[in-house]
């Protein structure tokens, strides 16, 4: 318990001495989680469109599939991505491992089922009868989508926020493909995990606590853009 | 188009910039110096001197006494080279050099490293230091082990705990970390199978499957005994009501080796910089500040150097002074 | 302007619509009236070309839609549907009206000046910019109306679009609608469960039942000269009974029915013998006592079996051998002093009488 209370005020104590590495660390986490979630944006909103507009066989399949794998596990995604780019993986050339564009990568990949999932949903919560009257409008195909998107835009952002909060708050692929290198690759949620290991409870607790403040503000700062 | 978007998009721009340019910055000042390290030496922006970097893996019980974020910051200032350590846990280091994704090993698992070296993986072994692993539990030790020699100990948990006897529970690392592989070794020694005998050999035997700091929290709940490193065990003393129990014993030694990976087996290692690390780290020089490392935290150096001909001998049996490069 | 033939739509197992002919030329309002489930939104839907028909021949505008496919855009922009639910985006009241002209890439002055007359016309003007969500149901269905409007749409489909609204609302849009199709000669396609609102908006009337368009006429014809019992059961014809032809005079056919002889103004349906008299309980005068005063040529004596109150209305029925239902203002049945069980005489024109033939019915 006591732990918890010096946490916080360690937290206090860090955001206003402007703590250097504390500041780096941060950057780091916000850098790597939100280029994750504006590239895996960039393709899962698109993707969930696709599915949701369009009858194929195997649709059913597809987004059961996607479901499931909002669950993926953030290790397992962590390993895969370093067999593939580590020097002696296929794409070991790229000498993206241990750099903040390799866990870019890897947190992208990790969020992009989760963001097109979601999309689906926001989608499908559009009324059956609000598409009959966009179509009945005489709106062309691409109108149609552009329409529906805007409609849809609350749930399609909550989709987003949720990708950016797995992003920012996951340890196990950050960890295996940044490998936590001081002054290189550590976000926050490394350095929790490394504070956790070396017995510093109130300085996890403390990152723990700038972790969530930097979330809200992306979510306030989404939130008003959005409004706007 | 809107004034909303175009907040966003300069929110965006501004954050990338500062993430672009941090990449290669970091501070150093910090409250009560731990994972963000009390250190003074400022990294450099970019590594100077032609960009040389390199890439050591190491174990969580080493990185997390401190010693290599002090190395690092000595290292950096004295030659301009990159360090770039990753700390994740013996098995993932090895994984990582066998892998070809560091140029340099610096682990304390003995067997582990023989079987690296056995496989051609790895080159210029040298031990460093060395200090004791020790073998912790409750503080009424109802296994009755106090300051036995640790095969004898271990002997003595294994019968006792077999049979039952209350308040007898050993946690294991169980996690082929350079910890449970000396764990494994003193089983082997006091002529118990592992995976047959002490694995799964009844309720008393718990397997943590995590850290150090963990499993020493776990043993703790439970009473348990358990080995330790003495670097990780002081760290969590004061959360602990575990004591040192056996802390004497050539079984107990930890001895602490660094090696190159094998250039024939990654022709991208930067044999260069590992060899000129190690040559370094085996120097007088180094030697003495990692021998009085620790005095500061703990009251105690948490590190015995070595020095030949002490380390060629046993129970060390390795090289510790000999330079690799040939210059 | 609208030529459907054999129209079927399968949902999953179930067949909604069974094979619907439909026929709706230029100016024409057209209002289809059916109970729930009959199909008459998905029917409304296929015309408006936003679900295609399983099968059968659709011709718009001259144009056969199952043969020129990539016309179809082209062709749902010259009509326009309103829903039964306001169906309205989370914007403003103008962007919502605007967005019809917006996918046909109208002129921004142009769809500003006809945003605003349009909202004049049905009385929102003062919510330009407010957001549609703030607005009641009638509201947001009157600026669901001006969208469709403003983009003029040469056909106009309107499913059940008064339903659930308040009296003020349903005027301001059953009288739009009557003079965009009076000037501007707009066709209209309505469908209502509101029989009233069938009559006074409607200039042909069809009747939907079980998927399939039964009748189309007019309002008259519909109300009181029913095809066959299902549609009369539908427009609240009280009086169906079975009967046998006995012979024809001049205009009138009489028929016998549960024994007693009535004169009906019209000839018989087909030669054979078997038909249904019908007749409505409005048609039908009442009094009381034994002595009918009245010129019409059917007067039947009963006794008073049952009345029931449908304010301000009372339904009365009367046994005279057979059930006769009779329709009388509740004043009336007052000042009658009608109560059960007494003496009342019920007397009926030959020109109320209706002959359906029997085997025009459809079983089940």
């Amino acid at each position: 318990m006591n732990e918890i209370i010096q946490g916080f005020v360690e937290a206090i104590e860090l955001i206003f001495s402007l703590n250097p590495e504390v500041i780096e660390i941060t950057v780091r986490s916000l850098y790597v989680s939100l280029s994750a979630t504006a590239f895996a944006s960039i393709i899962a909103l698109p993707a969930g469109a696709y599915i949701y507009f369009n009858e194929f066989r195997g649709k059913r399949a597809v987004i059961n599939l996607l479901q499931t794998l909002y669950a993926l596990p953030t290790v397992i995604v962590g390993l895969a991505v370093y067999l593939m780019i580590s020097r002696s993986g296929p794409f070991g050339f790229l000498g993206m491992l241990h750099t903040p564009q390799g866990m870019i990568v890897a947190q992208t990949i990790l969020i992009i089922p989760l963001i097109t999932g979601l999309t689906v949903s926001a989608l499908s919560g559009i009324d059956r009868e609000m598409r009959y009257t966009i179509i009945s409008l005489g709106s062309s195909q691409l109108q149609s989508i552009t329409t529906i998107l805007r409609e849809a835009k609350f749930a399609i952002l909550a989709a987003v926020l949720l990708g950016f909060g797995r992003a920012i708050a996951e340890v196990g692929t950050v960890m295996l493909i940044g490998g936590n290198i001081r002054g290189l690759t550590r976000v926050l949620t490394t350095t929790i995990a490394l504070n956790t290991s070396m017995g510093n409870f109130s300085l996890s607790i403390a990152l723990g606590i700038i972790l969530l403040g930097v979330a809200l503000v992306v979510n306030v700062v989404l939130n008003l853009v959005q409004r706007g | 188009m809107s004034s909303g978007t175009k907040l966003l998009t300069l929110s965006l721009a501004a954050i990338l910039a500062l993430g672009i340019c941090l990449a290669g910055c970091t501070g150093t000042e910090t409250p009560d110096g731990q994972a963000i390290p009390n250190e003074t030496a400022t990294k450099t922006a970019a590594p100077p001197e032609g960009g040389a970097v390199l890439k050591i893996a190491t174990t969580t019980s080493l990185y997390d006494t401190g010693l290599l974020d002090m190395i690092e910051d000595t290292y950096e200032e004295k030659t301009g080279v990159d360090l770039q350590i990753s700390s994740q846990g013996t098995g993932i280091a090895i994984e990582l050099a066998t892998r070809c994704d560091v140029d340099l090993l610096f682990v304390h698992s003995p067997s582990q490293e023989q079987d690296f070296l056995d496989a051609g993986y790895g080159i210029n072994h040298r031990c460093i230091a060395y200090n004791f692993f020790q073998i912790v539990g409750p503080e009424d030790d109802p296994a009755g082990i106090a300051g036995m020699d640790p095969v004898e100990g271990f002997r003595v948990l294994y019968e006792k705990g077999t049979a039952g006897e209350p308040g007898v529970l050993f946690v294991s690392r169980g996690d082929n970390s350079g910890t449970h592989s000396k764990e494994k070794a003193l089983w082997d020694m006091a002529g118990y199978d592992y995976e047959t005998e002490v694995q799964g050999s009844g309720e008393w035997y718990i397997e943590a499957g995590r850290g150090m700091g963990e499993t020493l929290v776990l043993a703790s709940e439970k009473d348990a005994y358990t080995l330790t490193d003495e670097g990780t065990f002081l760290a969590f003393q004061t959360d602990l009501v575990l004591v040192p129990i056996i802390d004497q014993g050539d079984a107990l030694l930890n001895r602490y080796s660094i090696m190159a990976v094998n250039p024939e087996h990654c022709p991208n290692v930067n044999i260069e910089a590992a060899n000129n690390f190690i040559d370094w780290i085996i120097s007088d020089e180094a030697k003495e500040m990692i021998g009085s490392f620790g005095v500061e935290d703990y009251g105690k150096a948490l590190f015995t150097p070595l020095y030949p001909p002490e380390c060629t001998t046993s129970p060390f049996n390795c090289t510790c002074a000999e330079p690799v490069s040939q210059a | 302007m609208i030529e459907a033939q054999s129209i079927k739509k399968v949902y999953g197992e179930m067949e909604v619509l069974h094979g619907v002919e439909l026929s709706v030329g230029e100016d024409d309002i057209m209002g289809i009236i059916g109970p729930s489930g009959s199909g008459k939104s998905t029917l409304l839907r296929i015309l408006d070309l936003i679900e295609p028909p399983d099968s059968g021949d659709l011709s718009l505008f001259d144009v056969d839609v199952v043969e020129q496919r990539d016309r179809v855009v082209e062709l749902r922009r010259r009509m326009g549907m309103l829903f039964q639910k306001p169906i309205v985006f989370n914007t403003s009241v103008y962007e919502n009206v605007a967005l019809g002209l917006k996918y046909r890439h109208v002129g921004k002055n142009e769809i500003d000046r006809s945003v605003k007359e349009l909202l004049e016309e049905v009385g929102l003007a003062r919510y330009l910019r407010s957001n549609v969500r703030n607005l009641s149901g009638g509201e947001q269905q009157r600026v669901s109306l001006a969208r469709v409007l403003v983009t003029d749409p040469e056909i106009l489909f309107l499913d059940e679009p008064t339903a659930n609204l308040d009296p003020k609302s349903s005027e301001t849009i059953e009288r739009l609608v009557m003079r965009m199709n009076r000037d501007r000669g707009m066709t209209v396609v309505m469908n209502t469960h509101d029989m009233l609102q069938g009559q006074r908006v409607a200039k042909r009337i069809g009747v939907m039942i079980g998927g399939e368009i039964l009748q189309v006429g007019t309002p008259r014809e519909i109300f009181y000269a029913p095809h066959n019992t299902k549609i009369a059961h539908f427009v609240g014809v009280d009086n169906i009974h079975d009967g046998k032809v006995l012979r024809r005079e001049h205009q009138i056919t009489a028929v016998e029915v549960a024994g007693t002889t009535l004169y009906v103004g019209e000839p018989p349906p087909t030669h054979r013998d078997r038909v249904k008299v019908i007749f409505r309980g409005e048609d039908v005068t009442i009094g009381i006592g034994e002595t009918a005063q009245t010129s019409a040529r059917n007067v039947l004596n009963g006794t008073i079996a049952e009345i029931s109150d449908i304010a301000p209305f009372m339904h009365v029925k009367v046994d005279c051998g057979f059930p006769v239902s009779a329709l009388v203002t509740v004043r009336s049945a007052e000042e009658m002093e009608i109560s059960e069980g007494k003496p009342a005489w019920v007397s009926i024109k030959a020109s109320a009488l209706h002959l359906i033939a029997e085997s025009e019915e459809r079983e089940g």
